[in-house]
């Protein structure tokens, strides 16, 4: 009973007369107004559909995942869509672990209420094979740190992981033309969800009998609050879901305000919300688009020798220092440099194995081919120019041939780490050239013969 | 056993430098006397850390280790903040965040006997002082000085208090004073803090408790130009909020 008492969080009679007189005059201890919200923060993970959400100190991870099942036999035709909350011992003294505690299935109802009852995910949309197959997608939710306003955080974790995972794509094929054939994505690009609108959760914290009343509650506030309501709408204002379970009374005047500031509030976070996605996504595009650079490479078999010994040192040094900063970043979007699959690209023979490779591969926006316009970046230029592998010495060759080797994953075969380097860094940046070359005017064409030729 | 590497009797090349745990701090065969405090631990002709923190140096034989942490290790003769969670027969249990609970028996008080005990609820805030801190007890504590005066020690009324790291309370009790505490030389204010990282503050107005605590709390890491900027930065946004309503 003793050590129960020494780990748990003790609230003073101090700390709760003062929050209740601040209060009353409408003062937050973190110097807030009553209807801001605390600094938000989306970040996402490595995979499609993990998401990382900081609202002030409370801190959830969203990470969404597929399954194909068999369809409920009133559904024949929807997915299913489940939301799993796992609240972590180390957010608060309070979470044992083991089963859910009353809250923590309150808040995954909550979330999914949100979502499912206002058709925000789109589940016809999710059948491959009426009656037989469908897409059962499942959230989960992790509690890293309670900070207060678990509901809002969590529910903005899982539309920002929602917004972001895709799912393979499924076609019917096979011998009899009724198996499923799941793509994996390296082949065919995954498909994002159909998501029609955003259901954004709005809490509210009452005190004082009603008198009061906060948007946001951190945890202290939380813990002498006399009720709490949580309202859930969307930026175009229709009301996905409310909640309000037990506490104060509070009068409908009190409630009607509440949701005419929720509708405010749920625009600007949404807004927040597209933000973050629609950088992620464009990261995650252009990672795409270079991977299919670095795996186009390997048709040219001399390398980039308009390189000089003083820019490799150059370039090395800049690239160790991407490497600290990556490594430093924990839940940052991948940054530049792609990663081919194929990192055993030493032999000649393996060169011709990848150009068929290349030929095959399918995918989304790395079906723009910047290289079958007639605008090849300097390197292709001057290997064009000069052929015949037989004049680039062999130090040369091995360079070319590191510069698909991935640069990001620890082991690494390379013979020596900064070859490695300067070859991943020459990739870093011919592939920024090679977008921006694509883009040329045709008057700077003209001098790329003679350049070339120059440095034959 | 490779730590830090000085020559053997000279520690003076890690004085006022941060060391990590296992780091020799000096060999020991020439200082008489010792006096090891926190953070240090004597093995055999050794002074090895314990914890990762500055080493500091006090002329003869005084040596000790500064960190910062956010749970408490307690030690006696410390003035700290405690919350009373309890009642167990002649001692209240106080939270001081520390391992254990913290025993204070019921007559630690200024004229405390049986007859006179302090009603204290529970959630009541106490300013104390440890008298014995042994590994693997329960601390003790008293709310009465050495020599039995109550020297303001005792539960505190009013006010606001909210937690933080030791190392902010040390630098918020040294001398001279701290920066952030010098930028509200011209308010009136209460404040009381406690070694053990809790800090309580009362003022005349609620917005003045808000801006201090809010000030405090913010300034651990910052440099002394950079507290004053802080302050004057949060006064002059109270002061237009304030002049808008």
């Amino acid at each position: 009973m003793e050590q129960r008492l020494a780990n748990t969080w003790h609230m003073t009679i101090n700390e709760k007369k003062f929050i209740e007189t601040a209060l009353s005059k409408n003062i937050r201890v973190d110097g807030r107004s009553p209807v801001d919200y605390r600094q938000l923060t989306i970040k996402f993970g490595r995979e499609d559909g993990s998401s990382e959400v900081q609202l002030g100190e409370t801190h959830v991870i969203g990470f969404v995942s597929g399954q194909i099942i068999q369809p409920y036999r009133d559904r024949p035709n929807e997915g299913t869509l489940a939301i799993f909350t796992e609240f972590s011992p180390m957010a608060d003294p309070a979470f044992e672990p083991g089963r859910p505690g009353e809250f923590a299935i309150e808040l995954g109802r909550l979330i999914d209420r949100g979502l499912r009852e206002s058709r925000a995910v789109d589940m016809e949309s999710l059948c491959i094979v009426a009656g037989k197959l469908v897409w059962a997608i499942r959230v989960d939710l992790h509690i890293l740190d309670n900070g207060g306003n678990l509901i809002d955080t969590a529910n903005i974790a899982a539309l920002a992981a929602l917004l972001t995972y895709r799912k393979p794509e499924c076609t019917l094929g096979g011998e009899n033309g009724q198996d499923v054939v799941v793509h994996d994505p390296e082949v065919r690009e995954p498909l994002p969800l159909i998501i029609h609108h955003m259901p954004v959760a709005v809490t509210f914290a009452f005190f004082n009998e009603g008198d009061a009343m906060v948007i946001d509650p951190t945890h202290k506030e939380e813990a002498i609050m006399g009720g709490r309501m949580t309202a859930t709408l969307n930026s175009n204002g229709d009301v996905c879901a409310v909640q309000k379970a037990g506490g104060d009374g509070v009068s409908l005047s009190v409630i009607t305000h509440c949701l005419r500031l929720a509708a405010l509030k749920a625009v600007d976070i949404t807004s927040k919300i597209k933000n973050a996605v629609d950088s992620y996504n464009t990261a995650r595009a252009l990672r795409k688009v270079k991977r299919h650079t670095s795996l186009v490479a390997p048709d040219i078999t001399i390398p980039d020798s308009v390189m000089k010994d003083n820019q490799i040192g150059q370039l090395a040094e800049h690239k160790a220092q991407k490497f600290k900063e990556e490594s430093t970043k924990t839940f940052d979007t991948e940054s530049v440099v792609g990663i081919p699959k194929e990192t055993d690209l030493f032999n000649k023979k393996n060169i011709n194995f990848i150009r068929k490779d290349t030929d095959s591969f399918i995918g989304g926006p790395s079906n723009w081919d910047p290289y079958s316009q007639s605008k090849p970046p300097n390197f292709v230029r001057s290997s064009q120019i000069s052929p015949g592998s037989s004049t680039v010495d062999h130090k040369q060759e091995a360079r070319t041939m590191q510069i698909e080797s991935n640069s990001e994953e620890t082991k690494s075969n390379n013979a020596s780490s900064g070859l490695s380097r300067t070859s991943s860094m020459s990739q870093q940046r011919t592939t920024p050239k090679s977008l921006k070359d694509a883009v040329k005017p045709k008057s700077e064409r003209k001098n790329r013969p003679s350049s070339a030729s120059g440095v034959n | 056993m490779d730590g830090q590497i000085s020559a053997p009797t000279q520690a003076t090349s890690l004085f006022d430098q941060t060391v990590i745990p296992g780091d020799i701090i000096a060999d020991l065969p020439s200082v008489a006397n010792l006096r090891v405090g926190s953070g240090l631990r004597q093995d055999c002709f050794e002074l090895l850390a314990t914890k990762v923190g500055k080493l500091r140096y006090k002329k003869p034989n005084k040596y000790w280790l500064e960190s910062s942490h956010k749970r408490y290790d307690p030690s006696a003769e410390d003035t700290i903040l405690g919350i009373v969670v309890g009642r167990k027969s002649e001692n209240f249990l106080v939270d001081i965040k520390s391992p254990s609970l913290a025993l204070l028996p019921v007559v630690a008080f200024e004229g405390g006997t049986k007859k006179n005990i302090p009603k204290l609820e529970i959630g009541s805030l106490l300013y104390a002082r440890v008298v014995k801190a042994y590994h693997g007890t329960n601390p003790e504590l008293s709310c009465t000085d050495a020599s039995g005066k109550a020297a303001q020690f005792g539960p505190l009324k009013e006010g606001y208090m909210f937690d933080s790291s030791t190392g902010l309370a040390r630098m918020l009790l040294s001398t001279p004073t701290c920066p952030v505490l010098q930028a509200f030389d011209m308010q009136s204010f209460e404040i009381v803090i406690g070694l053990n990282g809790r800090i309580w503050v009362n003022a005349s107005t609620p917005s003045m408790v808000v801006l201090i605590s809010n000030a405090i709390m913010a300034s651990e890491f910052l440099s002394a130009s950079q507290q004053a900027n802080m302050v004057k930065e949060l006064t002059d946004r109270l002061q237009a909020c304030c002049s808008v309503r």
